[in-house]
């Protein structure tokens, strides 16, 4: 035979044989030695077992009967407490013990040689189980593998999370005579939302929303792509028209164009804002996203907008601007629909009710109202996570 | 996932994609498999979402990816919008750009005047 076992590891040499009758014991070890492998010899099953233990043996060589701890227990024993590597156990037996064989077999015994042994039976033997102890090697060294790839595609995941969430504005932050309260909640890793708000004028506040259909890796690119475009700058020169009117159809039928593409239906929703502080007017274009809810210091929720052609997926499509009064003292709550379509266990969705709800219930605390969201989202699910990114932004305004 | 029924003496095609929910999990194979139909030759097509509980913005992807495929050789309307499925049609305007019927009969008849 060409395969020479010295070339294999020390494990996979390492075998205990098992025998209370030493002529048996060693003339099996002789064998071995031969065949160049490590044999162990115990005279008994406890001892065998520490042995097995011992010198992380993974090949047992093993009398059927033993004092004590017979083979039948012993295999027992060693597959009852699984450890990491897999111990292949030969028995030896008498010609005519062939019920013991069943009772064997079900114990956990790999296979059999019966006495009297023979080198030629042995040998194809530990043979047989140097194969399966290679492949088993091989795959876990596939598996090793797989692993640290594993590893480093989720580290890479949460640097880039972190970069997005980076993007995101400060969870509680004041602009101009507005105080922006937010939560965001990634259903995968990253995220295909982006949201942010900046003072475009003096007195002029400009906000957007978005949510990138799909989720995962392709979303939160176009969402970060969005993220890096739309600033104060991009708000001034698209959502300002040239008499310095807002317009905030304008940049989205900007993007509209600019994100369009004939061969591919990827696309965004987006609520995009211009807040006139001085005139408390709200401007405004729904791009196919849920409509913003307005509430007073009473509590009472009024829906913007009566919705909106999607951003991206159809050239054609036509954007308008609404405007309505937004006055000091009221706050606008934006939802993605993330937390409208959260199922409960029955099925059920949050829906607009479950959020207008939570919006009455802390009119008088606006700011809690994106963790209070999340919360009771979290309740709804029943533990289970969000098939959906999910974002809350209020804006909050504040009397001068 | 799709069932297809021809309406007698037309060549309008009613596609149920049965499923009762048409997301990211399979919108995707559900516009590969209307995509073929098109290939196929077929142009009047009534996607019937009666039995559909509910859509995610990757479904409303699909049915505007068939829309694109079919250009303008032909028409597709849907019908047996319900709850949600419905709710999410007017918010993204679905509703302005595919023709809306109750049931698939009144879909096909429709589409049978046009032809």
């Amino acid at each position: 035979m060409s395969d020479n076992i010295e070339r294999y590891p020390d494990y996979i040499k390492r075998v205990v044989v098992a025998d209370d009758d030493c002529l048996q014991r060693t003339y099996i070890s002789s064998i071995l030695k031969k065949l160049g492998y490590d044999p162990y010899e115990a005279d008994n099953g406890i001892c065998a077992l520490k042995l097995l233990r011992d010198h992380n043996a993974q090949i047992l060589i093993c009398d059927l009967d033993m004092p004590g701890l017979n083979g039948i227990n012993l295999a027992r024993r060693i597959r009852s407490d699984p450890g990491e590597l897999y111990v292949h156990i030969l028995m030896v037996t008498g010609r005519n013990q062939s019920e013991e064989r069943e009772r064997a077999l079900d114990a956990g015994i790999d296979d059999f040689m019966a006495k009297p042994v023979d080198t030629a039976s042995l040998t194809a033997r530990i043979r047989s189980v140097k194969r399966l102890l290679l492949h088993e090697k091989r795959l876990a060294e596939r598996e090793d593998k797989l692993r640290l790839a594993k590893e480093r595609i989720e580290s890479d995941l949460n640097d880039a999370a972190n970069a997005q969430r980076r993007m995101l504005p400060d969870q509680h932050i004041r602009i101009g005579q507005c105080e922006f309260h937010s939560a965001m909640m990634a259903s995968n890793i990253l995220a295909g939302d982006m949201f942010a708000y900046f003072e475009i004028d003096p007195g002029i506040l400009g906000f957007y929303a978005i949510d990138v259909a799909g989720h995962g890796i392709h979303a939160s690119l176009m969402s970060v792509a969005l993220g890096h475009m739309l600033s104060a700058e991009f708000f001034r020169q698209w959502a300002i028209d040239k008499d310095g009117d807002p317009d905030p159809a304008a940049l989205v039928r900007f993007l509209n164009k600019k994100f369009f593409r004939d061969d591919s239906t990827d696309y965004f929703t987006m609520f995009c804002g211009v807040l006139d502080q001085s005139r408390n007017e709200l401007h405004f274009c729904q791009g196919g996203y849920p409509s913003a809810i307005i509430t007073g210091p009473a509590g009472v929720c009024t829906s913007l907008g009566q919705g909106g052609f999607p951003v991206a997926l159809l050239t054609q499509a036509e954007f308008e601007n609404q405007k309505t009064y937004f006055p000091p003292d009221h706050f606008m709550v934006l939802v993605s629909d993330g937390a409208l379509e959260a199922e409960d266990p029955s099925g059920q969705p949050f829906d607009d009710d479950g959020v207008k709800n939570i919006i009455t219930a802390r009119a008088h605390d606006p700011a809690s109202i994106p963790d209070r969201i999340i919360e009771a989202l979290s309740e709804w699910r029943g533990g289970s996570p969000l098939d959906d990114d999910l974002t809350v932004v209020v804006c909050e305004r504040i009397q001068a | 996932m799709i069932k297809i029924k021809h309406v007698a003496d037309s060549q309008i095609c009613v596609i149920d994609p049965i499923t009762d929910r048409l997301t990211a999990a399979n919108a995707t194979s559900f516009k590969d498999e209307v995509w073929q139909l098109i290939d196929k030759g077929e142009y009047r097509l009534v996607i019937d979402l009666t039995g559909v509980a509910f859509v995610d913005s990757s479904a409303i992807g699909a049915l505007v990816g068939i829309l694109k495929r079919l250009g303008n050789r032909g028409e597709i309307v849907v019908c047996g919008l319900s709850g949600s499925v419905d709710k999410m049609f007017r918010i993204t305007r679905m509703d302005r750009v595919f023709p809306t019927y109750p049931n698939s009969a009144e879909a096909a008849a429709a589409l049978s005047e046009r032809l």
